[in-house]
């Protein structure tokens, strides 16, 4: 997954991935795994297709009104899908100064050149975490969204966690 | 640089269907959750999502049926947060829902 993002993100259509040997998933999803020969040794490698997201969509603690964001803790796969995907939306937990991205440049985890949208969305992590802001999951949401997948009822969880916020 | 911010409503808009989206974060960890619920509720279909470890987020699009397909190393909610449960339910019932895993 992680190379067929890198794929993407290093405009070429297919990346060799390390073990994947011995696992089904290989036979069984031709269209995103196949095995070639090296080039240059003739060894049978298996490579991934390049997936090239449309938008990547992430949530972050602090950005500017640019586009550029600050990850504060871990940062998962969101700076690779923000080189993969054509343009990236940004939801964040509050816009900033950009001084604050000149006092630490290297901590700028999406620049402001691969944004096309910023928006202001406190708790927009939640019912999930948003390291360090929100530390727990908001158990009594999670409860209701589970309840609302099963009685089809996700329009009105939606209605509810959506409040006042658009 | 240009400025580009917008409401939330104004940026669910740039979503148009048959789109392969990347979720950010991980399971329930910072997800763009509130962005893809603004999604739901939109007339958007045939979405495709990717992310090594999709969660909540990619979850609610499944759970309306507006994706149909995932590529990931992993989707669930994790820990007490427990499994998918609007992917379960297109995968493994009445859904579109087709999984493309990779580790």
């Amino acid at each position: 997954m992680i190379n067929a993002l890198r794929a993407g993100a290093y405009g070429i259509p297919f990346m060799p991935v390390g073990g994947m040997w011995g696992s089904d998933l290989v036979a069984n999803r031709p269209e995103f795994f196949q095995v070639m020969k090296s080039p240059f040794d003739g060894k049978e490698v298996v490579c991934v297709k390049a997936l090239v997201p449309d938008y990547a969509i992430i949530h972050v603690q602090e950005a500017d009104i640019y586009g550029n964001a600050r990850i504060l803790g871990p940062t998962y796969q969101d700076v690779l899908m923000s080189r993969a995907a054509r343009k990236t939306i940004i939801t964040t937990e509050r816009i900033v100064g950009t001084y604050r991205m000149r006092e630490d440049p290297k901590h700028t985890e999406v620049p402001y050149f691969t944004v096309e949208a910023v928006v202001e969305l406190p708790g927009g992590a939640k019912p999930g975490i948003c390291y360090p802001e929100y530390l727990t999951v908001d158990w009594d949401d999670h409860k209701s969204y589970v309840g609302s997948v099963k009685a089809g009822e996700v329009p009105s969880f939606a209605e509810k966690m959506l409040k006042g916020r658009v | 640089m240009r400025e580009k911010v917008m409401s939330l409503s104004q940026a669910a808009d740039l979503i148009k269907d048959g789109m392969l989206l990347a979720v950010g974060g991980n399971a329930m960890h910072r997800n763009p959750s509130l962005f893809c619920l603004e999604v739901t509720r939109r007339p958007v279909k045939g979405l495709r999502v990717c992310g090594a470890a999709l969660g909540i987020a990619a979850d609610y699009l499944f759970a309306t049926l507006q994706a149909d397909t995932a590529y990931f190393g992993f989707f669930g909610l994790e820990n007490e947060a427990g499994l998918a449960p609007g992917m379960r339910k297109s995968m493994e019932k009445d859904g579109p829902g087709r999984a493309v895993e990779g580790s």
